[in-house]
């Protein structure tokens, strides 16, 4: 299905999607919507990307992280160096006149680390509670509204947790039936 | 004690780590441990003595009245003493016997486990608490057990041990929840109080039987005593705690804890006395002929265990003190004689009682030890085991319904305990041999020092434990006169003679041993005994399940599908049948009238796509259809207002269909291979299901229930919980708690589908 229309407009949507789906998210306490319904739209978002791109582009392009960072000389201070690697890891500007050499790391974030994380933020935001001596699941909310997103309390963290778990899910059983 | 407990958990863990710190010096903080665990109940003796209790209590879930309850009385302080006093001595002698283990950490770590959960056991009050430690303790037991993990005869032994001790833990919580349901307690203190009036209730009877099921496979008696003798796999050392002083005491001490509330039924005043008197007698038949010292002293043990029960069941005051005295005897010569045969294998790498021959000069505290130890379990003047079988006699003689089986099983046990005891210190250590076994290395303190000590109190043990033991029989039966003494001396009388006419036999049988042993035992000599059939039920449950879960899971998704909605139907139909629920459809067809436009066209939309469906033959045409479907279902859901629904099924249908795109052509090609009858009997289960379901759907809206439930959640949900959606404020917040549950599922059929997809079988191998 790689054609060129489809993959460019492919390409000029994901982001779209993707902020949709976070729309979606923030949206679901007081309208129709929510987190399991974000998580499957940005998940689609996804699918959609390897569709047209294949699976490796995908996970190269929005699940892996590349960290630069080379090993300090004497000659250079620990804020000088804070901010190299700053600039390298955020503008990604690297000087390759100097005679320190770049190494990095490259960090691949699996579908299953965002079930996992997902997981995690649901089963902890009812462990808040429990610090303020009530039942699991008790839920909290901030005093305040944010701008754009609304009252925040326990309840998102948890909304939270479901999108990052179903679309980890999803992009679980995409990854691995289009590798195959 | 709840922190002493958690101590020991804690230095329990920590064990592995302090091998990698203090290397084979690890022992003396895990000495330490039961030291002050010795110190702290040898500190509460005086208080006990005067008749208090210890209590502490701890709620753990009391909506359950599950609660951490400790209770130190006579009995258990006997127990926490013996089990604690032993723990020390099993510490340092583990040092000697498994210093040169590369896992000595972990041993450590297992055999403090066990320690602590028994002590657990026996200071327990609730039933719940109780059942924790009892389970801990079998499971620790299996870890002993199967600790020489390379050998296949460990694994088995460690295995069965769990299973039966296992589903005897089982029968016990069960038996325990229905005494607490019987009762209304769930404390023993609160049942000695108030529980006795339980007799009258119909839960009595399977209680008893249940715990008494609980208690056998513990004590290993008839017939499930096939454990013990193969769980002396274990390193000696676990041997010597676990499966002779302490753990198969666990079911003695529980049923001399509740024989006030069952020892007047007369099932429990049968079949006590019977089955320990089978087990006595067939532990000491046993015993003699086999040549394995481990397994004679794992025979001898289950004999003694018989002899306890037994006593237990009859019951009365004499019964009682005798079973708590030849219990304390018997765990510390037989401990004594265990550590002795620990060393004896350490030393000469065999334990062969033909063998072992002259040993005597070139291990002399070896042989000290365990000449102690002998004396006490033949019953000689001095030593506790003598006082045991003083009173074992006494009981027999002063209770006239069963006399003669008692009398006949202590004769029986008694004489060959004595002939055993001459062959385990006489024969190996003293008698003068033309062919003495050669050693492979002299014993070392650890290896020695232990038992002695050991053998030593077993001999010296009477004086000291007196007033305790004592306290401990009064805590079984309230109403027990003592007059501080444990025998009441009455010169040459009927017990003594007794006495003296089973060491006489006991010693015409050991002149008899060499023969008995001249063809030892085989496990081929018992084709139907326990083991044999335990092995049988084993391996017959295991291909059983293999061939059963062949049949039904062969891999064919159609087939699961065709079960599962068969079992469905099953049931939803018995219900229709039972409650006899007809529908009144002639009221509601006037409803059509008010049938929308759109809906109409919908309607037909589905039907005719479904036809379609039915009678293509192309893939992709069937998955755009199956699309459609799915699609027009959302526009059902939009029609009748839940936004919601609509947008997950939509999603979801949007989702299906790309992923059947992307797996499309990896499929093979389309063809028919269904016989003409199976095609047809899919059709009929596909329209029994859609039928039922129809059926049933009609039926709830006839019966529809008005509920407050929408009201509630209509307001709660805003000024509660502070979101106008009220579906979703449902999903995150007010059943948070299930929506938590769903997403764990899917968590893991995410792991599970990793697992399946990522494994590439080879062609023909193991998927």
């Amino acid at each position: 299905m790689k054609t060129i229309i489809f993959s460019t407009a492919i390409r000029l949507l994901t982001p779209v999607f993707l902020l949709f789906s976070v729309y979606i998210l923030f949206r679901g306490h007081n309208h129709p919507g929510g987190g399991f319904i974000g998580g499957l739209i940005c998940s689609i978002a996804f699918v959609f990307h390897v569709l047209a791109h294949g699976p490796g582009v995908t996970s190269r392009v929005f699940f892996s992280v590349v960290l630069y960072y080379y090993s300090r000389p004497k000659s250079h201070s620990y804020t000088r160096y804070a901010l190299r690697v700053l600039r390298a890891n955020f503008r990604n500007k690297r000087d390759t006149d100097e005679p320190h050499k770049w190494s990095f790391v490259f960090l691949r974030i699996r579908p299953l680390y965002l079930v996992a994380t997902g997981l995690l933020l649901a089963a902890s935001s009812g462990i808040v509670s429990l610090l303020g001596q009530k039942p699991f699941m008790t839920s909290y909310w901030l005093k305040f509204e944010l701008p754009v997103i609304g009252s925040i309390g326990t309840p998102s963290l948890f909304d939270l947790g479901v999108y990052l778990l179903v679309l980890g899910v999803v992009l679980q059983f995409i990854f691995i039936m289009s590798k195959e | 004690m709840v922190y002493l407990l958690l101590t020991g958990f804690l230095v329990a863990f920590a064990a592995p780590l302090l091998h990698h710190w203090l290397g084979r010096r690890v022992f003396v903080p895990l000495t330490l441990l039961p030291l002050i665990f010795s110190a702290y109940f040898i500190w509460q003796v005086p208080g006990v003595l005067a008749g208090e209790t210890v209590t502490q209590s701890i709620s753990w879930v009391p909506s359950l009245g599950v609660q951490l309850q400790f209770r130190l009385d006579g009995l258990s302080l006997l127990f926490a003493l013996l089990v604690s006093v032993f723990g020390v001595l099993i510490m340092l002698y583990s040092r000697g016997y498994m210093g040169e283990t590369p896992l000595l950490g972990r041993f450590y770590m297992y055999l403090t486990l066990f320690m602590v959960a028994m002590l657990g056991i026996v200071i327990s009050d609730n039933f719940f608490c109780l059942f924790l430690f009892w389970e801990l303790t079998s499971i620790t037991s299996y870890l002993l057990i199967g600790f020489h993990q390379h050998k296949s005869e460990s694994r088995t032994a460690a295995w069965q041990a769990l299973l039966v001790t296992g589903a005897g833990g089982l029968a016990l919580f069960a038996g325990l929840l229905l005494l607490g349901q019987a009762s209304g307690e769930i404390t023993f203190s609160g049942m000695m109080q108030s529980g006795m009036d339980i007799r009258g209730s119909s839960l009595y009877l399977p209680a008893m039987v249940l715990v008494m099921l609980g208690c056998f496979t513990k004590s290993a008696q008839f017939p499930f005593h096939f454990w013990l003798p193969n769980a002396m796999a274990a390193p000696t050392p676990v041997s010597a705690y676990l499966h002779s002083a302490t753990m198969v005491k666990a079911g003695i001490y529980l049923l001399a804890r509740l024989s006030p509330v069952f020892n007047s039924a007369e099932i429990w005043q049968f079949t006590l006395p019977l089955v320990g008197g089978i087990t006595a007698v067939m532990g000491a038949a046993l015993a003699l002929k086999h040549t394995d010292l481990k397994a004679v002293l794992a025979y001898t043990t289950i004999s003694a265990l018989g002899l306890l029960v037994m006593l237990l069941g009859i019951g009365t005051d004499e019964a009682t003190k005798a079973a708590l005295v030849f219990l304390v005897a018997h765990a510390l010569y037989k401990g004594t004689l265990f550590m002795v045969a620990g060393t004896l294998d350490h030393c000469t790498g065999t334990r062969q009682l033909p063998l072992l021959k002259g040993l005597g000069r070139r291990l002399p505290w070896v042989g000290a030890a365990a000449t102690l130890a002998a004396y006490s379990m033949a019953g000689v003047y001095p030593s506790l085991g003598f006082v045991g079988k003083e009173l074992l006699y006494e009981s027999a003689l002063h209770n006239n319904g069963t006399l003669g089986l008692v009398l006949g099983v202590a004769l029986l046990a008694g004489m060959v305990f004595v002939a055993i005891a001459l062959v385990l210190s006489f024969r190996i250590f003293w008698r003068k041999s033309s062919h003495p076994i050669a050693l492979q290395h002299a014993a070392s303190p650890y290896l020695f020092l232990p038992p002695l000590l050991l053998g030593l109190a077993s001999l010296a043990g009477v004086s000291a434990t007196t007033p305790l033991l004592l306290q401990a029989s009064l805590s079984i039966a309230p109403e027990l006169h003592t007059s501080g003494k444990l025998v009441e001396s009455q010169g040459f009388s009927l017990v003594v003679q007794l006495s003296a006419l089973t060491t006489l036999l006991g010693l015409i049988l050991y002149l008899f041993t060499p023969r008995l042993h001249l063809r030892p035992f085989t496990t081929q000599d018992f084709p139907f005994g326990p083991d044999s059939l335990y092995h049988l039920l084993f391996s017959n449950f295991l291909s059983g399940s293999k061939r059963f879960i062949h049949t039904l899971q062969d891999g064919y998704l159609r087939h699961y599908l065709v079960y599962l909605l068969l079992f469905f139907c099953g049931l939803s139909c018995y219900v229709l049948w039972r409650d006899a629920l007809v529908l009144h459809l002639g009221d509601r067809f006037y409803m059509l009238q008010s049938l929308r436009l759109y809906e109409v066209v919908l309607f037909i939309l589905v039907v005719s796509a479904l036809l379609l469906l039915l009678n293509t033959r192309s893939r992709l045409t069937s998955i755009v259809v199956m699309g459609l479907v799915g699609y027009s279902a959302a526009l059902f859901y939009i029609l009748f207002g839940a936004p919601d629904v609509a947008a997950t099924q939509l999603l979801i249908e949007t989702l299906t269909v790309v992923i059947f795109v992307l797996l499309l052509h990896k499929l093979p090609a389309f063809s028919y291979l269904s016989h003409q009858v199976f095609k047809l009997w899919y059709v009929f289960v596909a329209v029994l299901f859609g039928s039922v379901m129809t059926y049933v759907l009609l039926l709830v809206q006839e019966n529809a229930v008005s509920s407050d439930l929408k009201d509630f959640y209509g307001e709660a949900s805003y000024l509660q919980a502070h979101g106008r959606n009220m579906v979703n404020v449902i999903l995150v917040d007010f059943r948070g708690l299930d929506t938590l549950g769903e997403i764990t599922v899917l968590a893991v059929a995410a792991v599970g589908v990793y697992a399946l997809l990522r494994l590439k079988p080879q062609k023909g191998g193991k998927p």
